[in-house]
């Protein structure tokens, strides 16, 4: 079921930025896909040991629950680049030009400044775990990995929202019709007709 | 007084109101839902510890205690399993399991009369339950299924609306990430959950197929049956498809069994997934695409429990599910027609917002109110309101909950699944797709309210394993 959002592209600056940053973000976003791969063979390993050899991966939940932070946190601007994250929209899909890019600015204003406070709160979540050497119960991994990714993570989504302020504040400048650089609002129809366009590439790449 | 000490006065059910009007408010803009309520709750934490220390520590502190949860909610075993529940479905649609499935289907029920719908039915019925995704379902099966029927003379609005409604079977049967969802937000145990929807999916599917059957016996030139297959044949077309009993059955086996957990399950059936996938000629080009995929859409969840997570954190300071509680317990009005309203208004709130977030965003408040209305939480089945012991009603409003919210996806004005049937066939249009939809909408309805009146149905299975 492969998606994509339109983000429209030209070589100003913002679309250069937009673009190269992008290529962090898909990095990252990859790097927890291969850790829920990962994670994937660690529980089959662990279940089929224990029927085939009555023997379990040591430590396999500790590791389950280390890897967690980095499956929730490194994509999570990667997602907000794609417009992933969830919303409701049907009061933005109805505004136009101005109104829109002014209301998608004060959102994404919003993001930026809670996204801060977090990054403050779960630094010293990390330095915490990382001074006082906390382990995890079974087989004593660091936990201060897991902790330092979320404000990591979550800066690398600073970055982003930064970007798209940049967006969103030069669309309004300009009063753009096709702005560069962030995720524009589709309605059902749209959504509907990239879905039925992504199944009918796969098809034709006779992957039934 | 002046705004501050208003706002150092108020009391705590005050604040709560407050913060989930803001919350309400930026959710209205288009916040993104994960954020605004992670906004609201950060504001509710800052509010309530100024009143309490005075602005300089009470930032401190709400600084330090929100900083803690994004990383401790997620770093559970329980939400494990959700990445591996995703990724079996992206990989489902590379593993060649669409046609395989539709081919068996049509073998073993095309003889019935509306054979082609039945046959679509079942076998929308396995992939969404496998690969979790109503809307992607209906687009793969309305280039899979539609042609068929059409070239068999079907009606074309009744083809459509049989591919439309069949997605929306994802959600129940095993493995279903939205019950796992739920069950994590109410604390209720993810397996029972898993297994309570098994049977409620597999009667929806019944009812969808007896519903065909109906239709085909009462219409005139609504479409033949499909004869003439052997035996042989029917066998022959079993192995392709087996991969989606495989999954089913593993999760089953392993969670009724006892003999693994949830995660170890949905590994597993990823494994089988991507084994076929990879036999199919799935190659790191489709398994890279599947992994970001995967992750993208396992980041969006998870950013949504944390979200909801730290206004949850707020709302234990606020106590506001217990006014809602309260206040709907004070109500003159049967448990039942409570009930049900609430079940309405998620119908409403369906139509505008995307099962996920809607789920999230309102059951810890809405939640307790419904134990509250039962009894409470340790009542037993003879002195509850609806019959049942704190614990089932947990497992059974979940599976309601999550039937309603699916049904939203064949309901206009959004009713996702059929803008993607139309976007799919050119030679129907949406207000088609719509009209086709109908008679299974009523269906669901139905099979609502024999959820609602034959409770049984949910907790049988989770009951045989001592949730009761």
């Amino acid at each position: 079921m492969p998606s994509s959002t339109s983000i429209f592209e030209d070589d100003s600056k913002l679309s250069r930025a937009d673009r190269a940053y992008f290529r962090l973000e898909s990095a990252l976003n990859l790097l927890g896909g291969i850790i829920i791969f990962l994670l994937v063979f660690l529980a089959t390993t662990n279940v089929l040991g224990r029927w085939l050899f009555n023997m379990s991966v040591s430590g396999y939940i500790d590791w389950v629950e280390q890897s967690m932070a980095f499956i929730a946190f490194l994509g999570i601007a990667y997602t907000k680049r794609l417009g992933g994250h969830i919303r409701m929209d049907i009061l933005v899909s109805h505004l136009r030009g101005r109104w829109l890019w002014f209301t998608e600015l004060v959102s994404v204003l919003l993001m930026l400044l809670v996204t801060l406070v977090l990054i403050y709160g779960s630094s010293l979540h990390f330095w915490r775990a990382y001074t006082l050497g906390d382990s995890s119960l079974d087989i004593d991994l660091p936990i201060w990995p897991a902790k330092l990714v979320v404000p990591v993570a979550l800066t690398v989504l600073a970055l982003r929202l930064m970007l798209q302020i940049w967006g969103y504040a030069r669309a309004f400048r300009e009063n753009a019709e096709q702005p560069v650089g962030i995720p524009l609002i589709e309605d059902a129809a749209a959504v509907a007709a990239k879905e039925a366009e992504s199944v009918k590439e796969d098809s034709d790449q006779a992957l039934y | 007084m002046n705004l501050a000490e208003y706002m150092a006065n108020m009391d705590t059910i005050g604040i709560g109101l407050w913060i989930t009007g803001f919350m309400l408010l930026l959710i209205i803009i288009g916040v993104r839902v994960a954020f605004a309520a992670a906004i609201a709750g950060f504001a509710g934490l800052l509010w309530v510890f100024t009143a309490k220390y005075g602005f300089e520590r009470g930032l401190m502190i709400s600084i330090q205690m929100a900083g803690t949860i994004p990383h401790s909610k997620v770093s559970s075993l329980a939400l494990s399993l959700i990445p591996t529940f995703i990724l079996i479905g992206y990989l489902a649609y590379y593993a060649g399991l669409t046609k395989a499935l539709f081919e068996a289907a049509k073998r073993w029920v095309g003889w019935l009369p509306g054979g082609m719908g039945v046959a679509t039915v079942f076998s929308t019925a396995g992939f969404a339950a496998v690969s979790g995704a109503s809307v992607a379902t209906s687009a793969v099966f309305a280039r899979i299924a539609i042609p068929e029927m059409l070239r068999l003379g079907y009606d074309k609005r009744f083809a459509a609306g049989v591919v439309a409604a069949g997605g929306t079977l994802a959600s129940l049967i095993p493995p279903s990430a939205i019950l796992v969802i739920y069950a994590i937000i109410v604390e209720q145990d993810v397996g029972a959950l898993l297994m309570a929807g098994f049977l409620p999916g597999l009667v929806s599917a019944l009812i969808y197929g007896g519903l065909v059957v109906f239709l085909a016996t009462t219409r005139k030139d609504f479409g033949p049956p499909v004869r003439g297959f052997t035996w042989k044949q029917r066998f022959e077309s079993v192995p392709g498809a087996l991969p989606i009993f495989a999954v089913v059955g593993i999760i089953i086996v392993c969670i009724y069994g006892g003999v693994g957990t949830p995660t170890e399950a949905g590994s597993l059936g990823a494994f089988i997934i991507l084994l076929m996938a990879l036999r199919k000629g799935m190659r790191w080009k489709e398994l890279r695409s599947s992994l970001m995929e995967t992750t993208k859409l396992s980041v969006m969840i998870f950013s949504i429990i944390w979200g909801v997570l730290l206004y949850v954190r707020f709302l234990g300071f606020a106590d506001l599910p217990g006014a809602f509680s309260d206040w709907l317990t004070s109500l003159e009005m049967s448990p039942m027609m409570i009930l049900i309203m609430i079940l309405l208004s998620y119908a409403v709130l369906g139509m505008f917002m995307d099962a996920i977030g809607m789920l999230l965003l309102t059951l810890p408040v809405v939640y307790p109110a419904i134990i509250a209305l039962n009894g409470g939480e340790g009542v037993t089945a003879a002195d509850s309101a609806f019959g049942i012991s704190g614990v089932g009603v947990s497992i059974w409003f979940g599976i309601i909950v999550v039937k309603m919210a699916e049904l939203c996806l064949i309901t206009p004005p959004i009713g996702l699944n059929c803008f993607v049937v139309a976007g799919v066939r050119p030679e129907v249009t949406v207000q088609d797709v719509f009209k086709g939809v109908k008679p299974f909408f009523v269906a669901d309805l139905l099979t609502i309210a024999v959820l609602i009146a034959l409770p049984g149905i949910v907790l049988w299975l989770p009951g045989l394993m001592g949730f009761t």
